[in-house]
C-alpha cells in the first residue's frame, strides 16, 4: 500500500493504518459472522449531543436536511426517513399544569432524550414485506437494504411498524440504517455508537447487551428510578405480535408513546392469511349465488 | 391497565409515528383493474352453465376484458415504481409472507392465463374446434387466479402496519372481492346491453346487483369495526369523509336505486341498466380510491397507530 502523498515523509504516525477487529478497543466486541449484534440505547445517559446523528450522517455519506426549525424543542429533524438514520428526540417534560415541579427525578429530570434508530427487528415486517429480496439479514442478524436492487415498489414503507425505512425522493430507492454492515465487515463498531460520548448507544452482541440492559434497570429501580424498563429486549413491550425481539433496543422511562415508540407493535405478515382467505371465500360465496341465479335463469325457459 | 382513551395517549409533538408510501391514483387504478379483470374472468367461467350461444357470448366478453384488464394492470404497477426499470426484481425471488410478492405471480399467472383464454376465444370464434377446447382447458386455472387477482389487493393493503388497512383484514378483502364481481358482472351486462343480449345483461344485473349488496354491507360493517377499533376518524376527515360518501352514492346507492326502478317499472330499460353500470363501474375505483387515501391520511394520525398498536380494547 502506497502512502498518501501528503502523509509521505510522515513517519511519526503511531499506527501502521486501520486495524483489524478495531470494535475489540473501542467497544470490546470481537465482531464474527454468525452472531447476533445490535444496540442498547440507554436513554437516561443520553445528553441530547447528536453525534450520533451526525456520525451517521458522514460515514453514510447521507444527503443533509432541509435547514428549517421545527420549534419542536431541539428537535430540528423530526424523525427517521431515508436519508436519516439515527434521530434523537426531545422531550421537555413539565410538572402539573405546565409548571416544573420543585422536586425532580434523577437522571432526565425534566428532559427526556432518546436517538432513534432502525429496530432490525427479528423477524424483520420491511424484509417479509420486500418483493425484490433486496432487503436481507446479514451474517450479523442486521437487516439491509441491497440499493442494486431495490425497485423503489415501496411496500416496506408500510410494512414497519416504528416508522424506519422511506424510499428517497432523490434515487427512487429505500434506505435505511444498515447497522454499519460495511464497518462490521471491518471488525469496526458502527459509526453512532463509537461517537457517543456518554455511552448511551452500546454495541455489541444481543444476548450480551440484554444482560447489561437488565443489569442497568434493576440498578437505576435500585437507585430510585421505577420507571425504567426495557423497550425491544425480549418478553418486553416492543417485542410484541410476532415481532420476538428487536436487535436495536431501548431503556426508557415514559410511556413509549412519547418517544414516538408503539406499546405494542405487531407483525404485518400475520395478517396476509386471514385477509386472503376471506376475500377468496367472499369470491366463492358469490360465485355459487352467481352460479345459481343463472341456473335458475334458464330452467324457467 | 395499557388501556387509556385515545385522547389521553401521548404523541411526540403529534408527528407521525409511522412513515407513508408514495403510492397515488395509479395503485388505485390497480386495485381496481385487477378486481375488475378478475371478476370478469370469474364470470366467464359461469358462462357455461347457461345455455351454449348466450353462455359463450359472456365467456368471449369475459375472457377479452380479463386479458384486456391485465394488459392495463401490469403497466400501472410498474409506472408506480420509483425505479421502473427494474421491475423484472418482482421475478426475482417468491416470498410468501409479501402479498406485493405472491400478488406479482398472480399478475404474471393470471395475464398468461387469461391470454390463453382469450386467443382460445379467438380461434374458436373463427372455427377453431382446438381454440374451444383450449380456452375450456385454461378458464380453469384463469378462473383460480382471477379469484386471486378478486382480493389479494385486501391482503396486500392489509399486511401492512397502516392503522386503517392492518384494522379489519378480512373484511377489507372481503369488501375488494365483492366490488370485484359487482364492477366485472356491470362492465359484461354493458357489454351484452350494447350488443343486444337482453336477458345475458339482466342475468349479470342480478349478480350486479347481488354483488352491490353485498359489498355495501361489508362496508357499512366496515365503517363499524373501524370506529370500535378507534381508527375512524382518518375517514372522517373532510376530503376523505367526501370521497367516501361519494363512492358510496356512486357505487352502490345510484346502481341500486336504477335495478330497483326497473323492477317497480316491471319491465326492463336498457337506459337504467347503462346508468347502473356506469356507475358501479366508477363507483369501483372511487371505493378503491377512498380506502388508498384513508390509509394513507391514517397513517400520518399517531394516535390512531397507537391505539391500534397496544391502547385499545382489542
Amino acid at each position: 500500500m502506497t502512502n498518501h502523498p501528503r502523509a509521505q515523509g510522515e513517519s511519526r504516525s503511531i499506527l501502521a493504518g486501520p486495524f483489524d477487529a478495531e470494535a475489540e478497543t473501542t467497544a470490546g466486541v470481537r465482531i464474527e459472522p454468525g452472531k447476533n449484534y445490535g444496540f442498547f440505547t440507554d436513554t437516561t445517559l443520553c445528553i441530547g449531543c447528536k453525534a450520533c446523528e451526525v456520525a451517521c450522517k458522514e460515514w453514510n455519506a447521507l444527503p443533509s436536511e432541509e435547514g428549517k426549525l421545527s420549534g419542536h424543542s431541539y428537535d430540528n429533524t423530526g424523525g427517521l426517513g431515508a436519508h436519516t438514520w439515527r434521530h434523537v428526540a426531545f422531550v421537555e417534560k413539565s410538572g402539573p399544569e405546565g409548571v416544573r415541579a420543585p422536586e425532580q427525578q434523577p437522571y432526565q429530570s425534566s428532559w427526556l432524550m432518546m436517538s432513534d434508530v432502525c429496530k432490525h427487528c427479528s423477524p424483520a415486517p420491511c424484509l417479509e414485506a420486500c418483493p425484490t429480496g433486496a432487503l436481507f439479514r446479514t451474517e450479523f442478524d442486521t437487516v439491509v437494504v441491497q440499493q442494486d436492487i431495490c425497485n423503489g415498489c415501496g411496500y416496506c414503507v408500510p410494512a414497519c411498524p416504528f416508522g424506519v425505512i422511506d424510499v428517497s425522493a432523490d434515487d427512487g430507492k429505500a434506505h435505511k440504517c444498515t447497522l454499519c454492515y460495511d464497518r462490521l465487515r471491518a471488525g469496526q463498531e458502527p459509526a453512532c455508537a463509537k461517537a457517543c460520548p456518554t455511552d448511551s448507544i452500546q454495541f455489541g452482541e444481543v444476548e450480551e447487551l440484554e444482560q447489561r440492559a437488565s443489569d442497568r434497570v434493576d440498578g437505576l429501580h435500585r437507585q430510585g428510578v421505577e420507571n425504567a424498563y426495557l423497550y425491544g429486549a425480549r418478553g418486553s413491550p416492543g417485542a410484541t405480535g410476532g415481532l420476538e425481539r428487536l436487535n436495536a433496543f431501548f431503556l426508557l422511562t415514559d410511556d413509549p408513546e412519547v418517544y414516538n415508540l408503539p406499546l405494542r407493535p405487531s407483525r404485518p405478515a400475520s395478517r396476509a392469511a386471514p385477509s386472503l382467505a376471506a376475500g377468496l371465500a367472499t369470491a366463492a360465496g358469490l360465485m355459487a349465488a352467481a352460479a345459481f341465479l343463472f341456473t335458475r335463469g334458464h330452467d324457467h325457459e | 391497565m395499557s388501556n387509556r382513551r385515545k385522547q389521553d395517549i401521548p404523541t411526540y409533538y403529534d408527528l407521525p409515528a409511522l412513515n407513508t408510501p408514495h403510492w397515488d391514483w395509479r395503485v388505485s387504478a390497480y386495485i381496481f383493474a385487477a378486481g375488475l379483470g378478475g371478476g370478469t374472468q370469474l364470470l366467464a367461467a359461469l358462462g357455461e352453465l347457461l345455455p351454449r350461444r348466450e353462455g359463450q357470448s359472456i365467456s368471449r366478453k369475459g375472457r377479452y376484458i380479463s386479458l384486456l384488464s391485465a394488459l392495463v394492470s401490469a403497466p400501472l404497477l410498474i409506472w408506480d415504481l420509483k425505479t421502473p426499470r427494474r421491475w423484472y426484481n418482482m421475478m426475482r425471488i417468491f416470498r410468501i409472507t409479501s402479498p406485493m410478492s405472491f400478488g406479482s405471480y398472480l399478475l404474471t399467472g393470471f395475464g398468461a392465463f387469461s391470454a390463453m383464454t382469450a386467443l382460445g376465444q379467438w380461434t374458436a370464434d373463427r372455427g377453431s374446434r382446438l381454440g374451444d377446447r383450449l380456452a375450456r382447458l385454461a378458464q380453469w386455472p384463469a378462473t383460480l387466479f382471477g379469484a386471486g387477482m378478486s382480493c389479494y389487493t385486501g391482503a396486500l393493503l392489509s399486511a401492512t402496519s397502516n392503522p386503517l388497512w392492518a384494522a379489519a383484514p378480512r373484511l377489507l378483502a372481503a369488501r375488494l372481492a365483492a366490488s370485484a364481481l359487482a364492477t366485472g358482472a356491470a362492465t359484461l351486462s354493458l357489454g351484452e346491453t350494447l350488443s343486444g343480449r337482453r336477458r345475458n345483461s339482466s342475468r349479470l344485473e342480478g349478480i350486479a346487483a347481488l354483488a352491490t349488496s353485498a359489498s355495501l354491507f361489508l362496508s357499512l360493517w366496515s365503517s363499524r369495526l373501524y370506529r370500535r377499533k378507534g381508527v375512524h376518524e382518518a375517514m372522517e376527515e373532510q376530503d376523505i369523509a367526501a370521497r367516501e360518501k361519494a363512492a358510496l352514492l356512486v357505487g352502490h346507492g345510484v346502481p341500486l336505486a336504477c335495478y330497483a326502478l326497473a323492477r317497480l317499472s316491471g319491465r326492463r330499460s336498457d337506459t337504467l341498466s347503462i346508468i347502473a353500470s356506469l356507475s358501479t363501474i366508477a363507483g369501483g375505483y372511487m371505493t378503491r380510491d377512498a380506502m388508498l387515501k384513508g390509509g394513507l391520511r391514517s397513517s400520518r394520525r399517531p394516535r390512531d397507530y397507537f391505539y391500534i398498536a397496544g391502547r385499545g380494547r382489542d
